[in-house]
């Protein structure tokens, strides 16, 4: 449904490969919306992926010049609309899978998130456009699929962006039914936010130097 | 729902139920469901005397309604995190509503008739734990928040007053962290020297490293009773015997042994000894310390405040004469009675009863999750001479332990624990970063293990899928 002026768009490397041993009868569909003019905006991707225990394929999430704020309506309708929590548990472990390939050598004690159950690495840079990029990993599958959804929403945003989102706005992703509302060692993806946010701060002061400065690029 | 074991149920005929002797030994009747009683006038022959052994999990299972309930996706609660808290009989939280709602009133200060009776429950809830324990007198108890607390107050109100620099404790690394920050702390303060003994390959503390260990220069031994997370269990009676052939003080953390088998304080010889209320049917917010009544007497206090002096002056105090030099303030009175009525719950079935069902049940687990392909099971195997604890902690190749809970709660109604379970040097020297956790209780059954084990087999299945 592109219009003929769109251009298309090609989204970065990091393209999703299909689980092995999903039955998929049909092929990776990737939507693509015309993009305006801002390169750095992030390609999301639907998939039809069935499992042998039928997983509702997910909403395909549009992207392109999406605001965070915006991408975030999109997580947490997704995941609202996923009544029962282990649909979501499924979800999770879906895009867990999605989760791009998380080089060894950034496997360092310094890219820990501390606080957590399971090992979480986050790399965090900027690039230079001035915009904040986030490379995790994790040894457990579910805090992997909570970590794409951070990814999805804030790999390539801008640092007030990042820095604007609150642990609260994202309790609609919280697998179980009484959202965990305080902060544990069992909320890994809550430290994983705090850490992005943390080091994006830090990556501020030493870019500017002051954390005041207009974080737009 | 109904397993039959795989045994081969065969009625016995009139003869073997005339016969007194064929019930006692349980295991070769092992019947899982009860009797229908008869209510036509039949034969004689027919009529199965009522006492059929039933497990003790099925017995007792309807006084904790908490047990009996749906969770997340409509499954069935199976709840094996005993380790980490036990459920409550009617009894028990009886008691505590009884109290709040009859005689509610402070302690050992009224002269009124509610002040009386309070004091007299909440004495007699101390004695009733002095008598579980065999303690020699009821003073030699003392009622504090949890055994983490009452850690704490060994550590500042003995540790502070006996350790030298260069004193040395002897700690096992499987100790529970209750069991290992506080003697940090002391070290920082007084520049006492911890030591640790690691395991054996049998994944058990290794004794004769302990023994190696204890020295002229050591002044206190913390150990475990029971692994919390190894489930093995140790010898106190010797370990008892090296610390004091060297002067040295020993202190039991009983937390995982107290609410699941006989524990007789004489008998083991020890200087102090912990346990939380939480872990043996009793409510949350009371634990105790038993002391020797010498060692408590030589102690200064831990917290100050109310209840614990004598007199009060402005420019000092005098204390009072333990338990009550080291129960400052109100305590926590209906859950301390709430701890006695609970003491009186499991004395009435017998904690020689109940451990003797659960080393039947822990071996049942053992032996059912070991089936299970890829698990990973930690602390030793269990044998003729080796009892583990009814827990396991494992690990599933490929699976971090924290899916493996997430799925097996939400899925299945089965609720284990994962982490570290307070054991992160224990952890650190499996080289593991985390594990899963079933602990079982009295009221578990068989069929929980099987629901279990049946929700982890499809755990891994759904995990597997995506791979």
């Amino acid at each position: 449904m592109n219009s003929a002026s769109a251009t298309v768009f090609r989204p970065p490397t990091r393209f999703p490969l299909l689980p092995p041993n999903s039955h998929n009868p049909n092929p990776p569909r990737i939507q693509y919306k015309p993009n305006h003019s801002n390169p750095r905006s992030i390609s999301t991707r639907s998939l039809q992926i069935s499992h042998r225990k039928h997983v509702t394929p997910p909403h395909p999430p549009e992207f392109s010049t999406l605001t965070v704020a915006e991408k975030l309506q999109i997580l947490v309708k997704e995941f609202k609309s996923l009544p029962e929590p282990i649909d979501r548990v499924k979800r999770l472990i879906h895009y867990a899978s999605l989760l791009p390939e998380f080089d060894e050598s950034g496997r360092v004690e310094s890219n820990r998130v501390t606080g957590c159950t399971a090992q979480v690495w986050l790399e965090v840079t900027m690039d230079v456009e001035g915009s904040m990029r986030f490379r995790v990993d994790s040894d457990s599958e579910i805090t992997k699929g909570f970590c794409y959804c951070l990814i999805w929403l804030l790999d390539g945003a801008a640092a007030g962006e990042v820095l604007e989102i609150r642990v609260e706005h994202l309790e609609e992703m919280n697998v179980g039914i009484l959202p965990i509302r305080a902060s544990s060692r069992v909320n890994t993806w809550h430290n994983v936010l705090l850490s992005m946010q943390r080091r994006t701060k830090a990556l501020i002061m030493e870019a500017y130097g002051d954390p005041s400065l207009p974080l737009l690029p | 729902m109904m397993t039959m074991e795989g045994v081969v149920l065969k009625l016995p005929s009139f003869t073997q139920l005339m016969n007194p002797n064929h019930f006692t030994n349980r295991t070769s009747l092992n019947l899982r469901f009860t009797f229908p009683k008869s209510s036509s006038s039949s034969t004689a022959s027919l009529s199965v005397p009522a006492a059929a052994p039933v497990s003790l999990g099925h017995s007792t299972r309807h006084d904790f309604e908490i047990l009996h309930q749906k969770v997340n996706n409509g499954s069935k609660l199976v709840y094996l995190d005993n380790a980490a808290t036990s459920q409550k009989p009617s009894a028990v939280i009886d008691a505590v509503n009884n109290y709040y709602r009859s005689y509610n009133s402070n302690v050992h200060r009224g002269i009124h008739f509610l002040s009386a009776r309070a004091t007299d429950e909440y004495e007699m809830a101390r004695r009733k734990v002095a008598a579980f324990i065999n303690a020699s007198e009821s003073s030699e108890i003392v009622f504090t928040r949890n055994a983490t607390e009452a850690i704490n107050l060994v550590a500042y109100s003995w540790g502070m007053s006996n350790l030298q620099p260069k004193d040395e404790i002897v700690l096992t690394i499987a100790e529970h962290h209750s069991a290992i920050v506080p003697w940090q702390l002391l070290s920082e303060k007084t520049d006492a020297v911890l030591k640790f003994v690691s395991l054996t390959e049998d994944e058990v503390p290794d004794t004769k490293m302990l023994q190696e260990l204890v020295s002229e220069k050591t002044k206190l031994v913390v150990v475990h009773h029971v692994s919390n997370m190894l489930a093995s269990v140790l010898p106190i009676n010797e370990i008892v015997q090296w610390a004091h052939d060297v002067g040295a003080k020993v202190l039991v953390d009983a937390c995982q042994s107290v609410p699941h088998m006989v524990v007789d304080v004489q008998n083991l010889g020890v200087d102090f000894l912990v346990a939380s209320s939480h872990k043996m049917c009793g409510p949350t917010g009371v634990g105790f310390l038993y002391g020797k009544s010498e060692l408590l007497a030589a102690m200064p206090p831990f917290l100050g405040g109310g209840e614990m002096i004598s007199d009060v002056f402005l420019d000092h105090s005098t204390y009072a004469d333990p338990p009550s030099r080291f129960e400052a303030g109100t305590p926590a009175i209906g859950e301390a009675i709430g701890l006695g009525a609970a003491i009186d719950y499991l004395s009435e079935i017998g904690m020689q009863k109940i451990h003797d069902y659960e080393v039947d049940l822990a071996n049942y687990l053992y032996e059912s999750l070991r089936t299970v392909p890829g698990v990973r099971i930690y602390g030793p195997t269990p044998s003729a001479t080796v009892h583990r604890a009814a827990l396991c902690s494992f690990n599933v190749e490929g699976l971090h332990p924290t899916d493996i809970a997430t799925f097996l709660d939400q899925q299945h109604g089965v609720a284990i624990r994962s982490g570290h379970h307070c054991a992160q040097p224990l952890h650190r020297y499996l080289g593991i970063n985390a594990s899963a956790r079933a602990s079982l209780y009295f009221y578990n059954t068989k069929e929980d293990v099987d629901d279990f084990v049946r929700g982890l087999i499809d755990t891994i299945d759904f995990f597997s899928s995506f791979k």
